[in-house]
């Protein structure tokens, strides 16, 4: 693979992949983003979820840590919102993408940590009013090329 | 008696409109509420009781109104309600109420007991009793047009990123179109994917977003307050329709108009709002659009108009307070959802969506939690390609 240069592409391209190669990519779109995240629980869940071989019961262990720290820093209903703490909820809520198995999430995990990696740029985004920081597709073609080429 | 305490019961004498004065005056003290209320279900404490967490306002009622109540304060035979008794409900009836409404649908004699819940609430409010989640958020609904605080530069930063990563058009403040398209704060705030889901469909779907109609969100507030509470506040009709988004989605899966492809593999079930479902009425519609996206869908038990509540409804989300209690009346969903033993559970409100995720959590219960509108965008059959309908 040379280039990816669409989101029809780059959905194909994730689709074709099998699921350990899937968690390992979103992992990987996962740990872009990960500075936006202060919590320090999902960088070791992300690191199970890079690599290939890992064993089923760490998977699970590290789901359910991911899962906890979604549910523990999404914005609550009627509080004041803060963009910089939704920033790492959706990074959290990547890593909840990356390491549920597939079948059990539409469109597949890699593509939903994909989402979630870009709307925690997004807010990020919000954050500091500029608005490159929420462009993050094409960087994310990039590691898929690199992913698949590697 | 205090200037609050003062302004309280003049609120509470001000709620007493028809509907309360008679609904206290049918009430035959059956107790059936107590059974269709989650809190009382979970806990079995009776305080839980929906009638008895109007107690201060029936008194007022009674007080002020009858012959006998009116006989009997006038010879000092009655006590007055005080401060420290509405201190006293003031976490019954936040904290242990989400206004689910379905004490209202098992009241043999047809009290909208909700209704009266919500009126205790403003008397309450009047008197200064109220959680301080729900003041702030209050006030910056006032303030700032939002609850949760969100301007619309984010909003517009949320829609600018959309369009550029995924090439979708979002159409705002679009002079001619047909349907208007409404947002919850929660949805900006935690599930921006739904704006790309309904771009994705309308633009499959070829429908221009108006404001003939409009098109509530997923959020069971947003439907009651849009639908209902609107017009009562201005006194009369709207002159447009209003629709929740599914009602919306539905028609356009009659029309034709909606081309999926593919099913969700897993086991699935839907759990129904209440403002959606049970005051709403919207009960076939998401079950017939999850019908052609899921291929083993199941109901949980008393599922549609008897649902039973996730248990954050009616501010109770807002509520720090009454996280342990929330937390505790949730096992009423984990059994529903033990009992069909479902591997994804799909809602149609962002609210409903993020406390489930919560309670699952809780109850160490391994089950993806998805919006509606998310799903059937998912199936959606892309340009070029075929699918089936």
């Amino acid at each position: 693979m040379t280039q990816i240069s669409n989101e029809a592409e780059f959905r194909h391209a994730l689709a074709g992949l099998d699921a350990d190669r899937q968690r390992a990519v979103a992992a990987l779109f996962v740990k872009h983003v990960l500075p936006l995240c202060d919590d320090e629980r999902i960088a070791p869940v992300t690191d199970v979820a890079a690599r290939e071989d890992v064993p089923e019961d760490k998977l699970a262990e590290a789901l359910r840590t991911a899962r906890t720290t979604t549910t523990d820093c999404h914005a609550r209903c009627g509080a004041a919102g803060d963009w910089s703490a939704q920033a790492g909820y959706f990074v959290a809520r990547a890593a909840v993408a990356a390491l549920t198995p597939a079948g059990q999430m539409p469109g597949g995990p890699a593509w939903q940590a994909a989402m979630a990696s870009r709307m925690a740029k997004t807010c990020a985004a919000i954050v500091t009013c500029d608005d490159s920081l929420g462009r993050d597709s094409e960087e994310q073609y990039r590691i898929l090329v690199d992913f698949v080429n590697s | 008696m205090s200037a609050s305490l003062e302004r309280g019961i003049h609120a509470f004498k001000e709620a007493i409109d028809g509907p309360v004065a008679s609904f206290f005056s049918s009430c035959v003290h059956c107790g059936l509420c107590a059974h269709a209320c989650l809190f009382y279900t979970e806990t079995g404490d009776p305080k839980y009781t929906p009638i008895h967490k109007l107690e201060p306002l029936r008194r007022v009622w009674k007080q002020e109104y009858t012959f006998w109540g009116r006989y009997a304060r006038a010879f000092g035979l009655s006590k007055p309600v005080t401060d420290e008794e509405l201190g006293e409900w003031e976490t019954l009836v936040y904290d242990s109420c989400t206004m689910c409404g379905r004490c209202s649908m098992v009241c043999p004699v047809g009290n909208d007991i909700a209704y009266m819940i919500r009126r205790t609430r403003e008397g309450m409010a009047a008197a200064g009793h109220a959680p301080e989640g729900l003041i702030g958020a209050s006030r910056r609904a006032v303030t700032i047009g939002s609850p949760m605080g969100v301007k619309l530069p984010a909003l517009e930063a949320q829609i600018r990123h959309l369009e550029q990563e995924a090439g979708l058009t979002i159409p705002v403040d679009l002079e001619g179109a047909d349907y208007m398209c409404l947002l919850s704060s929660m949805e900006i705030m935690n599930f921006p994917e739904y704006i790309g889901a309904i771009a994705r469909i309308f633009k499959q779907a070829n429908v221009s977003w108006t404001i003939s109609a409009v098109i509530s969100p997923e959020c069971g507030h947003a439907y009651m307050a849009i639908r209902w509470e609107g017009p009562n506040l201005i006194g009369k009709p709207f002159s447009f329709q209003v629709m929740h988004i599914m009602e919306v989605l539905d028609q356009l899966r009659e029309e034709g108009r909606l081309k999926t492809t593919g099913k969700e593999k897993q086991r699935l079930t839907y759990h129904d709002p209440c403002q959606i479902a049970r005051r709403g009425g919207v009960l076939e519609q998401p079950r017939n659009l999850l019908n052609i996206v899921a291929e083993d869908f199941v109901e949980m038990p008393e599922a549609g108009k008897m649902n039973w509540c996730c248990g954050a409804g009616g501010g109770v989300s807002a509520n720090e307070r009454a996280d342990e209690l929330r937390l505790r009346v949730f096992n009423r969903k984990k059994s529903q959802l033990d009992a069909v033993r479902a591997e994804g559970l799909v809602t149609a409100c962002s609210n409903c969506r993020i406390y489930l995720e919560e309670g699952l959590e809780e109850y160490h219960m391994d089950i993806p939690v998805t919006g509606l509108t998310e799903t059937i965008a998912e199936h959606l059959v892309e340009e070029g390609e075929g699918g089936e309908r």
